[in-house]
């Protein structure tokens, strides 16, 4: 079952003689349990693709679906934009992108508390998400304490926090070394696998994309080449 | 997950430094307060505890306290005979500089009629009025003085039969009271050696007139003296009851011409005239301090706020819901407003009030403190709404650099 659906995707930047296309006709989808690759370098509109479709960016013209329901068409929203994002979608960026006064626990419980559970509840889940991505202890540390790897895997945890269906990560690897890299990569590999999530990730390093289900390489806006595994 | 607490305990020291820079400022705006109200207070002090319905003066002028006003003792007499008047007692005020316990002293010293009472002092916190006509005093305890001890004023001893709290004159200076003889004697009598050279003088002029030695014997004590001992500076006036008091001041000022005064005309003489300017400059000085010290407050919500955008950015990226944005800023810039102005209640109240840290009379008025309190809130939350507006335009895209 598609968790993502993205048809004829084009997002153009300023207008006029100013105008500047960074997407065109992009069509894209991944599924429940894919482990899906954007690949491209600087400039090529990855992290422009990654912004529409989590509805940060609003896109000029197409249409996008997930899990059957159209969030976008028509040149318009059709849900509200950040309820939607809390409840189905989960982040992981490549810095520090946890919220610096808040420690571990608190920052993966944030984002369930923000989708309505509090209390005991959220921080048995959170403590939950930390003990499988082995970081409870250091849930009460802040995140300016954390090493590169500890704050990915701590930004992991807050993105599986709501049960997404979709995972998007830019870049998780990029502040890390090839061990480490490495290490995350497997990581979401098996979310993908055993929370059926689908997760896309932007990368321009080819070493980290072994094994995964797809691979989408971007240029100058335009898909180039999708692989599918074993193709 | 209340995030302005998190955010505050994660920065604790920043924030604690940051109450403790607005309370000091707070503080200096809420002593400005007291001097200004305690400059009123002290301006019409004297004025209000002065049991009189009328303060008759010379004609024309607005005395005893905004300007000099001189007439005869006698005027009293006059006075109590008067339709609705049921008392008229003189009264005589002016300041004088002494050394008290070694120490050089300002203090206005108030002359009354001892036995007619109005004029005296009010309530006293140790000893008795005076019950004598000559050398007994009652001082203010600021003066430092006990019971029974004596002071030195003119050419007598005074004995200190009574203690008064807070009694002070237009400038914050403590009041002796004196019977009106022995006040008048201070003012008027000169010293030996004066008067020897004034009768030599007149004396020498009496002669060259012509008189022979057993006239000018005759003549030398009706032309010496000096100014008259017999001038007091003003009659305080009580109503009979159901007396009209404009009416009652009316037929003074017709018949005697003379001048009369309400109590509430002679506080709007001293506040409009004698501390007009002194009260308009504490105003300005204090408006001005209040509108920096909004300006600063606001400038401080708004940085806190401005510090915070990424973390703002990162929420909305989360999802977070305005409500709970503003709730992050609103409730930072409340805490802050409201932990600086306690420190400065703290520090104006108990420090400087309390230890009496400042020369000056200094009242606290609770109406003053809260209409600041007021003020800086609503300058607080402007400036978070400028916070918050910013806040609430800053895309989620900002948290991704």
């Amino acid at each position: 079952m598609f968790v993502l659906n993205v048809v004829g995707l084009k997002k153009v930047y300023g207008s006029g003689d100013l105008a500047f296309t960074a997407l065109e006709n992009i069509d894209f989808s991944v599924q429940e349990g894919e482990l899906a690759a954007l690949l491209g370098p600087s400039g090529s509109g990855k992290s422009t693709l990654l912004n529409c479709i989590s509805l940060i960016l609003e896109p000029t013209a197409g249409r996008i679906e997930m899990g059957g329901k159209t969030v976008y068409a028509d040149g318009r929203m059709q849900v509200p934009a950040r309820r939607f994002r809390r409840q189905n979608i989960g982040f992981i960026f490549q810095g520090s992108y946890l919220i610096p006064f808040l420690n571990v626990l608190d920052n993966v419980c944030l984002a369930m508390e923000l989708n309505g559970r509090k209390g005991k509840q959220a921080r048995e889940r959170g403590m939950e998400l930390l003990r499988y991505l082995e970081m409870a202890h250091r849930c009460t540390s802040l995140p300016g304490k954390l090493s590169g790897g500890e704050t990915q895997r701590v930004a992991i945890a807050r993105a599986l926090a709501n049960n997404p269906r979709l995972i998007l990560a830019d870049e998780p690897t990029a502040s890390l070394d090839t061990a480490r890299g490495l290490k995350v990569m497997e990581l979401l590999k098996t979310i993908a696998q055993e929370r059926q999530a689908a997760v896309i990730i932007v990368t321009h390093d080819e070493r980290m994309i072994q094994g995964f289900d797809s691979v989408n390489r971007l240029q100058d806006g335009n898909f180039q080449i999708t692989e599918q595994s074993g193709s | 997950m209340d995030l302005a607490f998190k955010d505050i305990r994660q920065n604790a020291g920043k924030f604690l430094a940051t109450v403790f820079g607005v309370g000091l400022l707070l503080g200096i705006v809420l002593v400005m307060n007291g001097i200004y109200r305690g400059n009123i207070e002290d301006g019409i002090w004297l004025i209000e505890n002065t049991q009189t319905d009328l303060w008759v003066v010379e004609e024309d002028t607005a005395g005893p306290f905004n300007e000099q006003s001189r007439i005869p003792r006698d005027t009293w007499k006059s006075l109590a005979a008067m339709p609705g008047v049921s008392q008229a007692d003189p009264f005589i005020s002016y300041q004088v500089e002494r050394i008290i316990g070694g120490k050089r002293r300002r203090f206005t010293i108030i002359g009354y009629d001892v036995f007619g009472k109005m004029g005296g002092p009010g309530r006293l916190v140790a000893g008795r009025t005076i019950r004598q006509a000559h050398y007994e005093m009652v001082a203010d305890a600021k003066l430092g003085m006990e019971l029974d001890e004596k002071l030195h004023l003119g050419r007598h001893e005074y004995t200190v039969v009574g203690l008064t709290k807070n009694a002070k004159d237009a400038t914050g200076s403590p009041l002796v009271y004196l019977s009106l003889p022995d006040a008048q004697e201070i003012l008027y009598q000169k010293d030996n050696r004066a008067l020897e050279l004034s009768r030599s003088r007149t004396k020498s002029k009496l002669q060259e007139i012509g008189l022979s030695e057993g006239e000018r014997e005759k003549v030398l004590p009706l032309v010496t003296g000096g100014a008259s001992p017999d001038t007091i500076n003003a009659v305080l006036v009580r109503l009979s009851p159901g007396a009209e008091t404009r009416q009652t001041a009316e037929r003074i000022e017709n018949w005697l011409h003379l001048s009369a005064f309400t109590t509430e005309q002679e506080k709007r003489l001293v506040l409009k005239g004698r501390l007009r300017k002194m009260t308009a400059t504490l105003g300005l000085f204090r408006a001005l301090l209040i509108m920096v010290s909004i300006v600063i407050v606001a400038l401080m919500v708004y940085i806190l706020t401005m510090q915070k955008l990424r973390p703002i950015a990162m929420l909305k990226l989360l999802g977070a819901s305005g409500g709970t944005i503003v709730r992050l800023i609103l409730e930072q810039s409340l805490l802050l407003t409201l932990g600086g102005f306690g420190l400065a209640y703290l520090l104006a109240s108990e420090v400087v009030v309390g230890f009496g840290l400042f020369p000056r009379n200094l009242v606290l008025l609770p109406g003053d403190t809260v209409t600041t309190f007021a003020i800086v809130l609503a300058g607080g939350i402007v400036a978070s709404l400028a916070g918050v507006w910013k806040a609430l335009r800053t895309p989620p895209s900002n948290a991704l650099g």
